[in-house]
């Protein structure tokens, strides 16, 4: 999926996460998190998240994540949130956002 | 005998509310329903639906009932709600603004089509309507029998009220509407819920109302609120003197059958199987949440 | 029953009541109606204004919560709107001017702060990886040497004036880092403005030239409605930039000395800077240095000026 514009999903409430997702000028994947819970779960999140882009098949875009304490399905959800609204995208194959 | 499901309390959740999604279980309603509908702003629809899609598939869902509300099929969200839901694995599809048996077939055709694409077993989506108008009411009975999977239908007040050119009061406001919904439930031998109560400071009315449900015999109500559930199955909780009762009807019941007596009796009075099955649901609800408080 | 919360928003120029409310909210939180605001997010609730946020561009100003509402959940779902608004609108990156005491409410509300002038004002953005992004695209631009010179311009346009400094400035340095300011608030836009600098200066040699950066401050873009004194202002623009330049930019590059075109009570003024000297850099500050002017070259830059105080 290919980033055209700025886009975002998700909140800063408790349990949430903002994630928001923009192309990166020098045409690479640049994945920063930042989160309250950095030391414990910082490695997951990245995990998660990474994972989550590579089933979208993004190769570029800046994804930058302030984690406010989401569980793993509300980190998968927001992400195709931002990354869908990013590439405006219409058509949804569920195969790959499974 | 399997015990019935308890649908006493259906929990609405935004789905937009992350937050919600992630604490919710732990307030063990009855059943969870994950709201894309009114609860959820057009600008966060795409969001709501992949947030309720990935819920669905976490482990503390699968122990709950899970109930969907899409957006109409009329509008451009409602198909896109619907594939969600049912590939998430949700138990029971909604329908908002159910008006005919015809709005009700054309969910399930669209349910049909999906559980075979996705390869969902045929006929494990089960269909809730949602009467919300006076069309609504006056075509619950043609509603209600329309469609085998279907497992209940629930009125929902505020648009009701609207439609029928009048405001929520004291309960006189919805007195047809509750008693058609429910005579059409029965008949078509599924479950009925009562209406949304809007007012969270109000304990005492939420109390009276949840009341007049149970003993109009609705099966559960929906809630706004997780500080409504246990109110609620306080108020679905038998009496000491109702579980005392149950008890000695089903010890009846199974001397009868021990005796290899075709008949059960108490007290000289013949019972017959609906009075055992309701006996068997006050031991449940008793089992379930305890004694009435 | 509690009533619900309603955004939406308010063109000030074209909603003179509404902008009456705001203009009172704003007072009763002892801030003013920036004048270049553009659109307005209003909160009300029962019909009665209870928060406002404004932007200008890319610019969070005017921020306001009614006493009533404030500690609670109204502050973050305001934030938020504001940054959906601002989207729509064209900008993702937003920054925020604020009292050094609301820094940690606005941080709350996900935005980080850049730089602090102590006891004026904090400058804010709302990503985490705004300035780091900054600074690490300008340390792959690193050159070494013992004494690596900056110049800022505006170059509104660029004359014969800014082209001397920048020579004089390549002469006396091991190598230049020249940056063109980036916003359209001058005459000249930027596209041309840089394109002008990149042909003034293609005969210079051990020059970089850098497009211009949102950190790189200029005066159009600081908002002065939480200081009342118009002369703090004008020197508190200046430390944000001077702040952002010091502990940020400065470092990344290992800049030892930026130049101004400047006379000799403009290299006062830089030396004499109130308040924020004490606001430590990690690295040495660079040695501002000025260049005497050519008596014929016009066009001054514009963040010269006599200071108040002579």
């Amino acid at each position: 999926m290919e980033i055209v514009q700025a886009a975002m999903a998700g909140t800063l409430e408790s349990s949430d996460l903002l994630v928001k997702v923009s192309p990166h000028d020098e045409g690479r994947l640049e994945l920063v998190v930042s989160s309250q819970v950095m030391r414990q779960f910082g490695g997951q999140i990245r995990r998660v998240a990474l994972e989550t882009l590579a089933r979208l098949e993004v190769e570029a875009g800046l994804v930058v994540i302030e984690d406010k304490g989401a569980l793993d399905c509300a980190i998968r959800a927001r992400i195709q949130a931002a990354v869908l609204r990013a590439a405006r995208c219409q058509e949804l194959d569920w195969r790959v956002l499974a | 005998m399997t015990l019935c499901t308890l649908r006493r309390s259906m929990l609405f959740l935004p789905a937009s509310s992350a937050a919600m999604l992630s604490t919710a279980f732990v307030h063990r309603p009855d059943s969870i329903m994950f709201d894309l509908e009114d609860a959820v702003a057009l600008r966060e629809k795409d969001s709501a639906r992949l947030m309720m899609f990935h819920a669905l598939r976490n482990p503390v869902y699968r122990e709950l009932e899970t109930v969907v509300r899409i957006n109409p099929l009329a509008t451009p969200f409602g198909l896109p709600d619907l594939e969600a839901a049912v590939r998430a694995g949700a138990d029971v599809i909604r329908l908002p603004k159910t008006d005919t048996a015809a709005d009700l077939l054309e969910l399930e055709a669209q349910v049909e089509r999906i559980e075979m694409v996705c390869g969902r077993p045929r006929g494990s989506t089960r269909l809730m309507a949602a009467i919300e108008s006076a069309s609504g009411v006056v075509n619950a009975v043609a509603i209600a029998m329309a469609s085998p999977r279907l497992m209940g239908i629930a009125l929902a007040g505020f648009d009701y009220v609207v439609d029928m050119q009048t405001e929520r009061g004291d309960g006189t406001e919805l007195f047809y509407a509750r008693c058609a919904v429910l005579h059409a439930a029965r008949a078509a031998k599924i479950d009925a819920f009562d209406v949304v109560f809007g007012d969270l400071d109000d304990e005492a009315g939420f109390i009276r109302e949840a009341e007049l449900a149970r003993r109009l015999g609705f099966n559960g109500k929906s809630l706004i609120n997780p500080r409504q559930i246990e109110l609620l199955h306080n108020v679905y909780a038998p009496t000491a003197a109702e579980a005392a009762h149950a008890g000695k009807v089903l010890a009846a019941a199974d001397a009868a059958e021990r005796d290899g007596l075709g008949v059960v009796s108490l007290n000289g009075k013949m019972i017959d199987a609906p009075i055992i099955n309701r006996a068997r649901r006050v031991l449940q609800l008793a089992a379930t949440s305890g004694i009435r408080r | 029953m509690t009533e619900p919360l309603e955004f939406g928003t308010v063109d000030p120029g074209r909603e003179p009541l509404a902008a009456a409310e705001i203009r009172q909210l704003l007072a009763a939180c002892e801030l003013e109606l920036e004048a270049g605001v553009q659109v307005f997010l209003v909160c009300r609730q029962g019909g009665q204004l209870v928060a406002c946020a404004g932007l200008e561009g890319g610019i969070v100003k005017c921020v306001a919560v009614a006493e009533a509402h404030r500690g609670g959940s109204l502050s973050l779902a305001l934030m938020h709107e504001l940054g959906c608004l601002a989207l729509e609108r064209g900008h993702s990156h937003l920054f925020l001017y604020t009292r050094p005491g609301n820094a940690a409410r606005f941080q709350g509300c996900g935005f980080h702060p850049l730089v602090e002038v102590p006891g004026w004002a904090t400058l804010m953005e709302n990503t985490p990886a705004g300035i780091q992004g900054c600074v690490r695209g300008l340390r792959r631009q690193r050159r070494e040497g013992g004494r690596i010179g900056c110049v800022v311009l505006n170059a509104n346009p660029f004359t014969l004036g800014h082209q001397h400094l920048v020579r004089s400035a390549a002469r006396a340095c091991d190598w230049l880092h020249l940056f063109v300011v980036g916003e359209d608030a001058s005459a000249v836009p930027f596209r041309d403005r840089f394109s002008l600098v990149r042909a003034g200066v293609a005969g210079i040699e051990r020059v970089t030239l850098h497009p211009g950066s949102r950190y790189l401050i200029s005066r159009a873009t600081f908002p002065s409605y939480f200081i009342k004194d118009r002369c703090i202002v004008e020197t508190c623009d200046t430390a944000v930039d001077l702040l952002l330049f010091r502990q940020h930019l400065a470092p990344a590059l290992g800049i030892t000395h930026r130049y101004v075109g400047t006379e000799p009570f403009c290299r006062l003024r830089w030396r004499n800077c109130p308040g924020w000297r004490s606001a430590a850099a990690r690295s040495p500050p660079p040695k501002c240095a000025g260049c005497r002017r050519r008596a014929t070259s016009p066009g001054w830059p514009p963040w010269c000026r006599r200071p108040p105080w002579t």
